[in-house]
């Protein structure tokens, strides 16, 4: 009876069907002539419109000729680096760590434009696989160097059974207008035990756009931690399957983000057999009109039953202006199960202050004791020393950067 | 006459419509310890809190000397800083803070506004331990975030750790019997005992006398309704004891 | 119930009783579901402008009514269903169904003598006095006061004269907007706009009847105000409107309760229920929803798509929901307040259960706007059988809300493996001194606690029953006393068959 209204397109989407055509991907430049970049209408993005947050998209990356030093160092970690989508040759892999190369994207398919752009645009993957326990911090230092760029590149990691690694990925650049999509494929093994923090460092012009997609099987136990304290506009989307018994996620994430920065974490995980857990937890700090997005989704598939997932999200407001938008679901079909979401947003507790105060702290170093002290949750669990020295450093350097 | 530690004037005070404080007057000299006593609700800890700064109270008349400076005009960390300390009923948990953290800040933060200089880490250390054995602290409890977890007699006991590494002029002290058993009781007690100084007064305030037995006060004052209806020696908290807080309502009327 | 007709020619030896007692454990329990006999005047099936006119004309409205009725109409027409929602349905098709059906022997009775005894004895039969002398002989002092809704007509509402005496109004709409335009036209659709959402606008187009009530200035209802909601006639939709004015510094309590006979096509009811609370005025709206919920396999049974909204317009006003939802197969609604006013309140309580093949996606919005507002969310949802039972839920502050506060807290309960239980909770806060509180479990009842009750002697069922009750509970102590008792009731009723 009624037709379905055209989508008017912009800029940004032009320029994308354009890049998609030159590459042969006509299917997801058809995509989005049809239905455009998602609104608040796609509940996905309900927070993070990218019709109206992402006006222009530049010219697709080409091989980068200079790099600027790196965003975060870890003493000891062994170093991989991408830059603008080119898989850069590395120095002798540690025992345990076999690199390598494949052809195009890594993520599953699913019904997601990010997604779908960096199948079609990530010329190909970065592959580690980890035969068994890798004592350095693994580092990829993924970066868009040069004039304003969009560049896509994606990472594909094994850990077998039994084995144990810690994966820091960093995302940096020129300061640029560029816009990052990236991929990363985590398959865990049995038993496995991975730690993966991604930190987006870029310049306040970049946008950036992260997608992690972790598979789960018995007994592997995944720590993550999403720091976003770079781009003006950044999401990352974490995508954890528990696909075996005993399976356990730590699925953590923060949005660090000062006037005109909006960040947008989007976890969707799946609990898909009987006996898995997972314990997400995010914080959101605000300050200026800065703008935090935090969505959750829990999914209980029939049958899954015992699971025990609970999911918390806390937001700290620092000024009047700020908004913190938070969105977490449960969506259950097995009734045997222990699960949960919180969700809690205020400024800091005046009696929390009150109390350093009165014990001689200036209000403001008692404000910036409180706010590490918030997130300290996030980065005590991280065993490696030098590794969250790093990340206190990161933390540290957004709060004392107003 | 040598400067009082501390001195009430008039003290009026109201959170929202409701007066709380109707008048206090107090005069505390050097090394002297003051009680105070009054059922729940008579307004003694909201006077504790009204001394060390919360912005939750509106003060609507009267003025507070510490040492013959001004209080009122001070936030809660300049109070500190001046030599005010109170030590809270209710100790609040910081969790992300590790104990030894805040409490290296806590005295820097006073040294750098006193204008000495910061701790050295091996001098922070030997003192931290020093105050710590005699309460029974011990480090791993330190390395614990602030409060968090604690039982009541740990969280007593911190707060009078944190009382003697401060070395305030003025010690006020909020139902710090409250929540602690016997021997937990002797152990604070004690601890507070072996800060009491010719130079540092302290005001006790509770709701039993038990806590006297330990503590034993210079003088008592009876708090009802806002402000001291009586005054008197020790013996006016066995005499409260005996015969409860009714005799003493609306006395200052 | 099934008709005897329907049973099997008895067999010798066997006895009438033990046949009713195995038939009962076979029907659906849904006690609601029978028909009353009574001759309707209808519209001509199925929508078109031509039905609003039909339909403006058969309640004596004015111009201006009908205009406004055509324009939603015409807005109606541009507009698509929603589709977010976590329910799943065949499309209802409007051109074969009914817009207006009403009892032919009293479209506008003037005293309880001249309504159909058949219409009577129907709301004996639901549990529903309607007669004053009645009450008035069996009781001290009447308590509610029922305005009573057939189909697409009020048929009657009771103790008007009482309510009057201290300047409540209190009649059905269509009287309203006949003897009280000023109210409505200033009132009507100031909460919920006309082209709002899609049911909304349909229901503007084409609503037949509801309930309308006017607290003036300074006045505390003297009794609990209801209205009773009836589907009678087969393929006929039902469209309420219903508008409460609480004036300044006024207080008023109102219920409503439906039901429908039992079909195995799906009807529809789509209504509209506005609020306006003024300064220092509250509101406490309760619902026990027992619309006919289809049965066993899912036939039949009513698409619930209700929009209802309060607008806490004046500083300090407060509304509170609370609503008891068991029946329709489908249910999409979400009772919200607009905390307008300076330190204004919302509340909003509900227990939902779901079972068979119902679905449910029910919950609130809380939008503070106004300058220290709070909003209390307390959400009980049940799933049983082979139900989806969703939780959604917006809570937001605005920039200039400043000090809002909100709790929410969520709570699902699964009994069984074949349902679901959900939760989609959206939390905006614009405003740096806002402090928004949530939390959501999800459970299902411990065999401990059941093999408890059961060493105590109670079957599975009444364990059941006995451990949702205590589930809901804190939503339950919102309801008036009236409805307590027998919501309880309603709640085993609508879990039984869910165990075992």
């Amino acid at each position: 009876m009624r037709q379905t209204m055209p989508v008017r397109l912009g800029a940004a989407e032009d320029t994308l069907i354009a890049q998609l055509k030159s590459v042969g991907a006509d299917a997801t430049a058809e995509r989005i002539t049809v239905a455009g970049l998602p609104t608040r209408r796609v509940e996905s993005y309900h927070y993070t419109d990218l019709k109206t947050l992402l006006r222009a998209v530049p010219p697709l990356a080409q091989a980068a000729n200079e790099a600027s030093a790196p965003a975060l160092r870890v003493p000891g970690a062994y170093q991989l680096m991408i830059a603008n989508g080119v898989i850069q040759s590395a120095s002798t892999a540690p025992a345990g760590i076999i690199v390598g190369k494949a052809d195009g994207g890594v993520l599953s398919t699913r019904d997601d434009i990010l997604v779908h752009l960096n199948g079609a645009l990530a010329k190909d993957s970065l592959t580690l696989t980890l035969e068994s326990s890798v004592d350095p911090v693994i580092q990829i230092d993924r970066r868009i160097e040069g004039e304003a760029a969009h560049a896509a590149d994606s990472l594909k990691v094994f850990v077998a059974d039994g084995a144990s690694a810690t994966i820091l990925e960093t995302f940096s650049g020129s300061d640029a207008a560029h816009v990052g999509n990236h991929a990363t494929y985590v398959a865990l093994g049995k038993n496995a035990v991975l730690t993966h923090i991604t930190v987006d460092l870029s310049a306040r012009a970049t946008s950036h756009f992260a997608t992690n997609e972790y598979h789960l099987a018995e007994g592997a136990k995944l720590r993550t931690l999403v720091i976003h304290a770079g781009a003006g506009l950044s999401r990352t989307q974490l995508f954890p399957r528990y696909e075996g018994a005993g399976a356990h996620g730590d699925i953590t994430g923060l949005n660090l983000v000062s006037d005109g920065q909006h960040a947008d974490i989007t976890m969707d995980a799946t609990h898909a057999v009987p006996g898995t857990s997972s314990q997400p937890l995010f914080k959101s700090i605000a300050r200026g009109r800065g703008k935090a997005v935090v969505q959750g989704k829990l999914v209980v598939a029939r049958d899954a039953q015992k699971t025990d997932a609970k999911f918390m999200h806390q937001g700290l407001m620092l000024s009047d202006e700020a908004e913190i938008l938070s969105k977490p679901e449960l969506e259950i079909y097995a009734d045997d199960v222990v699960c949960g979401h919180g969700s809690t947003c205020g400024k800091l507790d005046e009696d929390s202050l009150f109390y350093l105060m009165s014990r001689g702290i200036p209000q403001e170093e008692a404000e910036t004791m409180l706010v590490r002290g918030f997130l300290e949750e996030l980065v005590d669990p991280i065993e490696d020393a030098a590794l969250a020295e790093a990340l206190h450093g990161v933390i540290d350097g957004w709060l004392l950067g107003k | 006459m040598t400067t009082p530690i501390l001195e009430i004037r008039n003290l009026h005070a109201r959170i929202e419509d409701r007066e709380i404080l109707k008048g206090v007057n107090l005069i505390i000299p050097p090394g002297e310890v003051h009680a105070v006593m009054g059922r729940n609700g008579s307004g003694k800890s909201t006077l504790s809190y009204v001394l060390a700064g919360k912005e939750d109270y509106e003060i609507t008349e009267g003025e507070v000397l510490l040492d013959g400076e001004n209080l009122l005009d001070m936030d809660p960390s300049e109070r500190a800083a001046a030599g005010l300390f109170l030590a809270f009923q209710y100790p609040i948990e910081i969790p992300g803070v590790a104990t030894m953290t805040f409490l290296k800040a806590a005295m820097n933060a006073q040294r750098k506004a006193r204008g000495e200089g910061e701790l050295s880490t091996p001098d922070f250390m030997r003192a931290v331990k020093t105050a710590g054995t005699d309460l029974h602290i011990d480090t791993e409890m330190l390395k614990r975030p602030l409060n968090v977890g604690f039982s009541g007699g740990e969280k007593k006991r911190a707060e009078v750790l944190q009382m003697a590494l401060l070395q305030p002029k003025m010690c006020i002290l909020d139902e710090t019997d409250s929540g602690l058993d016997i021997d937990a009781l002797q152990v604070v007690s004690k601890g507070v005992n072996a800060l009491r100084a010719a130079n540092r007064s302290m005001l006790v305030i509770t709701h039993y006398q038990r806590l006297l037995n330990h503590i034993v006060p210079d003088v008592v004052h009876v708090f009802s309704d806002g402000r001291i209806v009586e005054s008197g020696d020790k013996d006016l908290a066995l005499q409260l004891e005996a015969k409860g807080y009714a005799d003493f309502d609306g006395a200052a009327a | 119930m099934a008709d005897y007709d329907d049973i099997p020619t008895l067999k010798e030896n066997i006895d009438r009783a033990t046949v009713d007692s195995v038939l009962a454990l076979d029907v659906d329990k849904y006690k609601y579901g029978f028909e009353t006999a009574i001759e309707s005047d209808m519209a001509p099936k199925g929508l078109s402008e031509d039905t609003v006119r039909f339909i403006s004309a058969k309640k004596n409205e004015p111009q201006w009514m009908l205009d406004w009725r055509l324009e939603a109409y015409r807005r109606w027409l541009t507009m698509t269903e929603p589709t977010w929602a976590k329910v799943h349905y065949p499309k209802l098709d409007l051109q074969d169904m009914y817009f207006y059906a009403a009892p032919k022997s009293s479209p506008a009775p003037k005293s309880l003598d001249e309504v159909d005894p058949a219409l009577i004895a129907m709301y004996d039969k639901l549990g529903v006095p309607l007669r004053e002398r009645e009450i008035l002989a069996g009781v001290e002092r009447p308590n509610v006061a029922v305005d009573a809704v057939m189909d697409s007509v009020s048929v009657v509402t009771t103790f008007r004269e009482e309510l009057s005496k201290v300047g409540i109004i209190f009649c059905s709409i269509s009287e309203a907007i006949r003897e009280y335009p000023e109210l409505v036209q200033k009132y009507l659709a100031s909460v919920v706009p006309v082209s709002d959402n899609y049911y909304a606008t349909l229901n503007s187009a084409v609503f037949t009847d509801g309930s309308f009530v006017y607290i003036p200035k300074g006045v505390r209802c003297p009794m609990e105000l209801s209205t009773y909601f009836r589907i009678n006639e087969k393929k006929t939709g039902q469209f309420e409107r219903t508008l409460i004015i609480a004036e300044a510094d006024s207080y008023v309590s109102y219920l409503e309760g439906c039901t429908a006979p039992m079909r195995d096509e799906n009807q529809l009811h789509a209504a509209v229920v506005e609020l306006v609370a003024l300064e220092n005025a509250e509101i406490k709206y309760s619902t026990v929803q027992n619309w006919y919920p289809g049965d066993k396999d899912g036939k039949g049974g009513i698409y619930n798509f209700v929009t209802k909204r309060g607008d806490c317009r004046g500083d300090n006003s407060k509304i509170s929901w609370t609503q008891v939802e068991t029946g329709s197969a489908i249910t999409w609604k979400y009772p919200s307040c607009i905390l307008r006013g300076d330190g204004s309140r919302g509340e909003f309580y509900s227990i939902a259960i779901s079972n068979g093949y119902q679905q449910v996606d029910s919950g609130t919005k809380m939008i503070h706007l106004g300058k220290n507002t709070s909003s209390r969310i307390i959400a009980k949802g049940i799933a049983a059988g082979f139900s989806d039972n969703t939780y959604r839920g917006q809570v937001s502050a605005h920039a200039k809300a400043k000090g809002a506060r909100n709790f929410t807290q969520c709570d699902s309960l699964l009994i069984g493996d074949k349902c679901g239980a959900h939760t989609v909770p959206y939390i905006e806060s614009r405003n740096g001194t806002a402090v928004f509180e949530h939390e959501a479990t999800t459970s299902k009842i411990s065999d401990d606690q059941m093999f408890y009750c059961q060493q105590r002697g109670l079957s599975e069922e009444e364990a059941v029953a006995l451990i949702v009750n205590g589930f809901v509970r804190d939503v339950l102590q919102h309801l008036p006393m009236e409805f307590m008792v027998e919501t309880q009731k309603l709640i085993s009723i609508s879990l039984e068959g869910s165990v075992g």
